[in-house]
């Protein structure tokens, strides 16, 4: 599995000049010039977004003001399964203020979705409750909710399936009958075999089995979905969405309502937090264009914090059924999974949890043999998306405990036998996966050493404490899910010398703005403060995926850094006139171009912009990059190198249980993570810290609890998210390997501190008590109950085998 | 939209809202009114301030320290970090540490805890261990009665819509006397409790004289439960003692399952609490929990400080 090459083009000079740099990339052949003696990177970099954050002049698209705004609102299913048999408009159409009233029957619209299965103003049917159903735009929000209480829709209310595994049943009520194509409620199957799991389980001295379980939880930014549309008199179409894809959200928003995509800008205001919520395009998006297209007016349409839980995407609860078998010494042999994903009502990306959750199980540690056998059923719920970690905590879960439970079987110290089977540099994984750089062995080593694993590990159940660990393995090179995985990067300099990125990346509080700019400084030898980063805008930003996979670092940084490169060139191409030196002879440090040898022959970096620019037959400083890593798409049998660098990481977590309540106190998390290189150590702890504290309310409060379909308390109180008291200390340790391909040895590290939360968290209440969760949330009645019973009650669940292997492609 | 009327003297306000009974609301902090408000629960044409009534407000002890008068605009926070309550109430200090945040805290009255009616409300479980006594404010006067009393079920008191809670009053024995405040939650903070439990105990010498146990989240009112405090009275609360207080407290009450929990989760918490919250009342009583520490909400000491 070589990697293959020429995947990266360093563009023409705009200016038409000639052009500079290597159109040509061997995938590995950065310059490593600066390297040693680094003047930006690593450098703690406050945020350059967190002045206007803290002082409260960011400018979300809430606070967009246009002339003659209107403001929408929709009318959202009450039903989880109903045939829509009619829809009266007409009093809700007279009511004073109002400017539309759109539903199925009075716009132009096309399936949308990963599956095609969804339309953002349903017409035959509502599948879950909270499903868009009509919308009303009116001069304020008042009269728009006044309207919409004015709609008469008679439904015909159908039986309706809440559990996946009575969902797969052949006499569940079908939510999609209108798709032939379609078998039951299986909306996707994921099968994949590598090597002979029933061979090698005959070969296992111990095999270890159980069911584990998570729960549907949301991504729960602090600002809700907000979206702006406007067209102008020539009927361009700008749309302003905290979307993170906003060149894929041109084209469906296009293909959906029929628009010519030529003329619609995205842009993506400042966004308060997603954590995956706002990935793609969803109903809202079309519904709030259909509005400003039907009223003729620009219309914003701000979901509340109660549709925000009810009526976006969710994370998809999983249900793993697994086993896995070592030999007596502890190697690993095979894991063998049966698992439910319960996807909801509609297929978005959420369907494609299971590619990411196929990775942990058949590449966390070195397993020969592996079996997936994967149902993604639809249910009369909230349907899944994409929420930050996707399918991989909740792979993780079933596979850390499983860990921990074959080393207890086994007499072996945990982390022994984790060590033993590390996944190290070199390594190919049987699905393929390209194992470059690789720290899991150290990050194991750090947090055992630092959590005092070896003396404190079962000792400590007399006191209800108890330690217990995780690793995890996640994308950190990019994620091939499209035919493409690039970015592009623009770097111009014009007369001030001021050094502006345009970059196809998006910003969402992660950090992105900072740490390309970082990169940029690094490379041109400028301060981080003479770099300006532009990056919301689809007419004037080159084209990117989007931020997903926790790419950007890595993928739009090494654009960035290729076209800072390029345009650093063109400079000393410039410099080496004026100062009458060979190229190869400057250097550049604090925008200011020096000859190596001597120092004091020196020029500004913008004096040699505008000597560039300013004469007869001049030129603007300007270069472009575009970098897609090499890497491919996986084949039918899910086999290919996604990536072009993985994450890994080791948490440990310790806990108090109280047996009396069941509540369980977090004292400590240690945790240790490979980012190949810290740009910005800053940014990376608070990435590690953040996610560590999502990682802990997605293992002991945070659950959408559903009664009949409906999401009981969608509040921020109810929903469990954790306060400051919930979360301990975390100890951050970064573990740089420098990796091969990533700008300056730098990996993705988004999503990862998350991933292994539930799962040492699990491990630790585990010690503590000697008795294993089967799944999370943990809140406090399922533990007291868990430790009355001696074992946790959760019953086995496994899916029957499809009647038919069809059903939904799985792309 | 609600208008605002705010005045001087209770009488005032008194009959104003006698004279717009059912079309207005009396507004404290505003914690649970402007929530009830934005979720339609209530529609008030009248939202009647009681920030400026002076006879509201503050925290006076009287008789040499033996009483203690809460007026009903005293703010959590100021409960919370009264050191002599601490002392001698500490189970109300406990209760006022633990409820929302130092932000809500201190917005959010006593009053208006108590006038919400709120079953799983912090204040009532403490107030009721330390026999508090609630003076209302009505058309035709004033008038003083047990606060077990206020409660009607949940979210309704027995006050009328032109009453007033002017104040509480409890009797806080100088010596011998501990209280404490135990809940269970699903966050270890902003929650509300699944259950909550407060017991507080006389002792003199080694034996207990007098005792009370009071559930909160539990039943459709918070319950002041004689028969588990019957359990603790006349022993030298051991843990036999403690236990059956908890066993009789679990039997009274009438909990139900919820998504915050099940019905006989809820009662073995009960029974949980109300033996941890009476050895803790009891160590203080007898002078061996360290003045103003409050205790962890669910009554579990650290393992490095046990
Ligand atoms: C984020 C958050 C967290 C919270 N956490 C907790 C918690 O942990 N524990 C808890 O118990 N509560 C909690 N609450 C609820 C609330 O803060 C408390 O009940 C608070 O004590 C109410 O006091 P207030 O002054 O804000 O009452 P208001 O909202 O002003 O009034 C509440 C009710 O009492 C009536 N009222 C107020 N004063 C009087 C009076 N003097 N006479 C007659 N009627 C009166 C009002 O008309 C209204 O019906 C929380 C609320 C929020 C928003």
């Amino acid at each position: 599995m070589a990697p293959s090459c020429c995947q990266v083009r360093v563009g023409p000079d705009l200016n038409g000049a000639a052009e500079v740099g290597s159109d040509r990339w061997d995938g590995r052949a950065m310059p490593a010039s600066q390297v040693d003696e680094f003047q930006v990177i690593g450098k703690r970099v406050a945020k350059l977004d967190a002045p206007a954050k803290v002082t409260g002049r960011t400018v979300y698209a809430d606070d967009l003001s246009m002339a003659g705004l209107l403001e929408g609102a929709i009318l959202r299913s009450p039903h989880a399964h109903a045939r829509i048999r009619s829809i009266d408009v007409s009093a809700a159409e007279q009511l004073p203020g109002v400017r539309a009233v759109i539903y199925a029957g009075n716009v132009t619209q096309r399936p949308f979705g990963y599956s095609h299965d969804n339309l953002p103003l349903k017409r035959d049917k509502v599948r879950f409750i909270g499903d868009e159903v009509a919308a009303v735009a009116a001069i304020d929000e008042e009269t728009a909710k006044a309207a919409l209480s004015m709609i008469k829709v008679d439904y015909e209310v159908l039986p309706a399936v809440f559990d996946p595994f009575e969902a797969l049943e052949e006499t569940a009520p079908v939510i999609h009958d209108e798709r032939p194509d379609i078998v039951g409620n299986l909306s996707m199957r994921w099968d994949y075999d590598a090597g002979d799991v029933d061979e090698a389980a005959t070969r296992a001295a111990v095999v270890v089995e159980g069911d584990y379980s998570s729960p549907q939880a949301a991504p729960v930014p602090i600002e809700t979905h907000v979206i702006v549309a406007s067209f102008d008199p020539d009927g361009h179409l700008t749309v302003w969405s905290p979307v993170h894809m906003v060149f894929m959200y041109r084209k469906e928003l296009a293909d959906c309502l029929g628009l010519d995509w030529r003329h619609i800008t995205v842009i993506q205001p400042s966004v308060g937090g997603s954590f995956g919520g706002k990935i793609d395009i969803d109903s809202h998006d079309f519904i709030t264009v259909l509005l400003a297209r039907h009223s003729g007016r620009p219309v914003r349409l701000a979901l509340s914090r109660e549709e925000e839980f009810t009526g976006t995407r969710t994370r998809q609860p999983i249900h793993f059924h697994l086993r896995t078998g070592a030999d007596a010494e502890g190697n690993l042999l095979f894991r063998d999974a049966e698992v439910v994903s319960d996807n909801g009502a509609y297929n978005a990306w959420g369907s494609h949890a299971m590619l990411v959750a196929m990775n942990t199980v058949t590449s966390m540690y070195r397993v020969p043999n592996s079996r997936v056998r994967c149902s993604v059923a639809y249910t009369n719920k909230n349907y899944g998306g994409s929420v930050r970690g996707f399918g991989n905590p909740q792979a993780t879960f079933a596979v850390e405990q499983q860990m921990e439970e074959l080393a207890d079987a086994l007499g072996m110290d945990p982390m022994d036998l984790r060590l033993r089977n590390a996944n190290q540099s070199g390594d190919v994984t049987p699905q393929g996966l390209e194992i470059t750089s690789c720290g899991l062995s150290d990050c194991l080593r750090i947090v055992r050493e630092q959590s005092g694993w070896d003396q404190r590990r079962g000792t400590m159940r007399g006191r209800h404490r108890g330690l217990g660990a995780a690793a995890f393995i996640h994308v950190g090179g990019g994620a091939r899910i499209y035919a493409s995985d690039g970015c592009g990067a623009v770097v111009k300099v014009d007369d001030s010398g001021e050094v502006t990125l345009i970059t196809g990346a998006s910003e969402l509080g992660q950090g992105s703005e900072t740490v390309l700019a970082m990169i940029v400084a690094e490379e041109m030898g400028i301060p981080i403060d003479s770099v300006r980063v532009v990056n919301s805008n689809t007419d004037v930003k080159p084209w990117d995926v989007g931020v997903h996979a926790s790419r950007t670092t890595f993928v739009a940084g090494n654009a960035a850094r290729m076209a800072a490169a390029a345009a650093r060139d063109k400079l000393l191409e410039t410099a080496s006139e004026l100062l009458e030196t060979p190229a190869g002879e400057l250097r550049v440090r604090d925008g200011v171009v020096e000859v190596a040898a001597d120092p004091s022959r020196r020029i500004e970096l913008g004096r040699v912009a505008r000597r560039r620019l300013l004469r007869e037959g001049g030129g603007v400083v300007m270069a472009t990059a575009f970098y897609d890593p090499p890497t491919h798409n996986q084949d039918k049998d899910y086999r290919g190198n996604i990536s072009a660098a993985y994450g890994f990481g080791a948490h440990v977590a310790e806990v108090e249980v109280d047996p009396g309540t069941g509540m369980v106190r977090l004292i400590n998390l240690w945790t240790a993570h490979d980012v190949g290189r810290a740009i910005n150590p800053m940014s990376c702890e608070g990435q590690i810290e953040g996610g560590a504290a999502m990682g802990i309310g997605l293992a002991l409060s945070e659950e959408l609890v559903i009664f009949d379909g409906e999401i009981v308390a969608p509040n921020l109180h109810d929903y469990g998210m954790p306060t400051a008291v919930d979360v301990p200390r975390t100890v951050v340790n970064l573990v740089e390997t420098v990796d091969p391909l990533g700008p300056f040895g730098a990996k993705g590290v988004g999503e990862a501190a998350l991933i292994p939360v539930p799962a040492a968290v699990a491990n630790a209440v585990a010690d503590a008590t000697g008795v294993r969760p089967r799944e999370y949330p943990m809140r406090p009645w399922k533990v007291k109950a868990w430790i009355d019973a001696g074992e946790s009650s959760h019953a086995s669940r496994r899916a029957a085998e499809p009647a038919d292997k069809g059903g939904g492609d799985n792309g | 939209m609600a208008e605002v009327f705010a005045a001087g003297s209770i009488e005032e306000v008194v009959a104003f809202l006698a004279g717009h009974r059912g079309v207005s609301l009396p507004i404290a902090g505003g914690t649970d009114v402007m929530v009830d408000k934005r979720n339609g629960r209530v529609h008030p044409e009248w939202l009647v301030d009681l920030t400026s009534l002076e006879a509201l407000a503050g925290i006076e002890f009287r008789e040499g320290g033996k009483v203690v008068r809460i007026g009903s605009m005293t703010r959590i926070r100021s409960l919370e970090l009264d050191p002599v309550l601490g002392r001698r109430a500490a189970a109300l200090v406990e209760a006022a540490r633990l409820l929302g945040s130092v932000q809500i805290r201190t917005m959010a009255t006593v009053g208006g805890n108590l006038c919400h009616g709120t079953p799983s409300a912090e204040m009532p479980p403490p107030l009721l261990v330390h026999d508090a006594d609630c003076e209302v404010a009505g058309p035709s006067g004033r008038r003083v009665m047990p606060l077990v009393d206020l409660f009607a079920g949940p979210g309704r008191t027995v006050l009328e819509p032109d009453e007033l809670l002017v104040a509480l009053e409890l009797r806080l024995p100088d010596s011998g006397v501990g209280s404490c405040y135990l809940r269970q939650t699903v966050r270890w903070s902003m929650d509300l409790a699944g259950v909550g439990v407060a017991a507080a105990v006389e002792v003199d010498g080694s034996t207990v004289t007098k005792a009370r146990v009071a559930l909160g989240a539990v039943a459709p009112v918070p319950l002041l439960v004689a028969e588990a405090a019957n359990a603790l009275v006349g022993t030298e609360l051991d843990a036999g003692a403690a236990a059956e207080a908890g066993r009789r407290a679990a039997a009274a009450c009438s909990p139900i399952t919820d998504a915050r929990g099940t019905e006989s989760y809820r009662r073995q918490v009960v029974a949980v609490l109300v033996e941890r919250a009476a050895r803790i009342a009891w160590l203080r009583a007898t002078g061996s929990w360290p003045a103003g520490v409050p205790a962890p909400a669910n009554g579990v000491l650290p393992s490095e400080v046990r």
